[in-house]
């Protein structure tokens, strides 16, 4: 078996990384602001107050923007399954492609096609016919994610699929064991909601600019009310989902929630600490200046006070008889590709749970061929191998830990914001309101940490425990690689200009920039004055 | 007729809704929870809204 050059493989998994990341700088936010359009023109079907028009079709605006660029940026990306990953897209295709083509038929094209109507329509529809419409676009672009994140759960826990010997790739078994799959479930609600997490501060944070500068004061208090109320809600909800997530990868992917803790040994409970800071050493396998908190670790993960949780040495160690069961699938399968034989079609049947781990192996077999090794040469891929499955720890760990403390953070914020808002005292604070300014970019932060905790947990399978990445990847040239990366790393940084671009120019023209709002008296406040 | 159609049609879609919370909140109950926290959540950021038009200034001059 020729393997694909490694080279290319780290360049491949660059490229999605990147693009998927600058990809995500525009999803969270279209994802919340649109259901807080909606609550913005719930408010004004109900109240009939224009003020509440002015809010849905201001925000609606730099909702336009961010939508568009977003878009953009996800278009390539389903190409690069089959440009860059086509031996995962030929392994995985029929899981993985479903949702995808669910997403582009069902949930885009809904979401386009309601937008257009929702910016064009006020004049066109009646209050509540506009409004139905605004909440299908919240829908439409929240379908597009939950398709998108049901084809990754699938990656994480592939359950709804077996592996088809004769095709030689994974066969569909039940779609609605895919979509009502736990990961998928948690996954998306908590994706969802950390965009509503996003807008709110979004929102919060380009309304404080106006009372910092007294300007649209009614407007910015009404959007900074509405937007610190969705933000606390939003992030309880954000966190809780967290923890639900974090208790399914302790089902389902061990290695994953031990890098997550830096955990090499198994733990002790109940005292083993929750640790708050550490420098994990991958190669060495051990963490130096650890800070944690004692009897925290075991609850917070399994529920419990007394359940142990499995450290990555341990992990490894289990890992040794499955490498070897996994060997003997992939030697069964190589057989049975030549001859089609019962005979090795029953013996890998018997070992086809593990065929992953025998994938994994190859790279460390004689001529990367598992089939034939001598018992000493089976010991030595085996002892190779386990170290294999682990993650990059430090980089896991790490961007956990800094998707948490900013989750912490907002709530913070929010529970600060929604208390000042709610008594009506916001100008009084001028601080605080520069510190909601300036956390704007926080949650888009938080979600690609997030990311990168899933993505970079899950290594080194692209199907868990079916699917080494090593062998994923399209066998291109690293010129080819380096040119297309270039290419995506130009246009992306042009689109995030853009972006960046006309947010400031609208944001700083304010609700004025549309037709039909009446400017307000922009007299400052003698209580600002006063404080 | 048209009253009588009107609350045929909400029936309707009550039971669909009731229909939905079975199934869904059965097979998939981080869904269902989505649903109703989505729901809940635009309705009190709304409910908060119109608590700010309702509530009475803290000084003369409008403090936001």
């Amino acid at each position: 078996m020729d393997l694909i050059n490694p080279s290319v493989v780290d360049l491949s998994r660059f490229q999605f990384a990147l693009t998927a990341l600058y990809h995500f700088m525009f999803v969270p936010l279209t994802l919340g602001l649109t259901f807080m359009l909606a609550a913005m023109e719930t408010v004004y079907v109900v109240t009939g107050k224009q003020i509440y028009k002015d809010m849905a079709q201001f925000w609606g605006k730099l909702f336009g923007i961010n939508f568009a660029l977003g878009v953009a940026t996800g278009l390539t990306m389903e190409f690069e399954f089959g440009t860059n990953w086509s031996m995962y897209s030929r392994f995985f295709g029929d899981m993985f492609g479903t949702p995808l083509a669910i997403e582009g038929l069902m949930a885009f094209f809904m979401e386009s096609t309601f937008v257009g109507i929702m910016f064009f329509g006020w004049d066109r529809l009646s209050r509540q016919g506009h409004l139905a419409v605004t909440y299908l676009v919240a829908l439409g672009s929240n379908l597009s994610a939950l398709w998108i994140l049901v084809a990754n759960a699938s990656m994480n826990v592939p359950d709804g699929a077996h592996f088809d010997p004769d095709t030689m790739r994974m066969t569909f078994d039940s779609f609605v064991h895919v979509v009502f799959n736990p990961d998928s479930q948690a996954k998306f609600v908590h994706t969802s909601v950390a965009g509503y997490v996003t807008a709110s501060l979004f929102v919060m944070g380009i309304s404080s600019f106006y009372l910092l500068r007294r300007e649209h004061r009614q407007f910015a208090a009404r959007s900074f009310r509405m937007a610190a109320i969705f933000g606390i809600i939003s992030t309880v909800a954000v966190i809780t989902l967290g923890d639900v997530l974090g208790r399914m990868d302790y089902e389902h992917q061990p290695t994953k929630i031990a890098a997550i803790e830096g955990l090499w040994h198994t733990s002790k409970p109940p005292y083993e600490p929750w640790i708050l800071a550490a420098l994990p050493d991958d190669a060495k396998q051990e963490s130096y200046f650890e800070i944690g908190v004692p009897y925290v670790l075991t609850p917070l993960i399994t529920h419990s006070f007394n359940t142990p949780i499995t450290g990555m040495r341990e992990l490894q160690e289990q890992a040794g008889p499955r490498i070897e069961s996994g060997i003997t699938a992939v030697a069964a399968l190589k057989r049975y590709g030549e001859t089609h034989l019962a005979e090795d079609l029953a013996i890998f049947q018997a070992h086809e749970n593990d065929m992953g781990y025998g994938f994994l192996a190859t790279r460390h077999a004689p001529n990367q061929d598992v089939s034939g090794m001598t018992d000493e040469q089976l010991h030595t891929v085996v002892e190779q191998t386990k170290p294999d499955i682990l993650p990059n720890v430090f980089v896991t760990f790490w961007a956990f830990r800094l998707m948490v403390f900013l989750s912490l953070y907002f709530f913070v914020i929010f529970a600060v914001a929604a208390y000042l808002s709610l008594k009506k005292q916001l100008e009084r604070y001028p601080l605080f309101l520069k510190i909601c300014l300036w956390s704007i970019p926080l949650p888009v932060l938080a979600t690609e940490f997030g990311w990168i905790t899933a993505e970079a947990g899950r290594q080194p399978w692209t199907v868990f425990e079916r699917l080494p990445t090593f062998m994923s990847a399209s066998s291109h040239g690293v010129g080819y690689m380096l040119f297309s990366l270039a290419g995506f790393t130009v246009l992306y940084s042009i689109f995030i200009a853009a972006e960046l671009y006309l947010m400031f120019k609208f944001a700083r023209l304010g609700p004025d920039s549309h037709g039909t709002h009446e400017p307000e008296n922009s007299t400052p406040s003698l209580s600002v004055i006063a404080h | 007729m048209t009253t009588l159609l009107r609350i045929a049609g909400l029936g309707l879609v009550l039971v669909v809704a009731l229909l939905f919370a079975v199934f869904v909140g059965d097979q998939g109950p981080w869904y269902f929870a989505w649903v109703v926290g989505t729901v809940m959540i635009v309705l009190i950021a709304g409910a908060g809204a119109i608590l700010f038009d309702a509530q009475p200034d803290n000084t003369p001059d409008g403090e936001v």
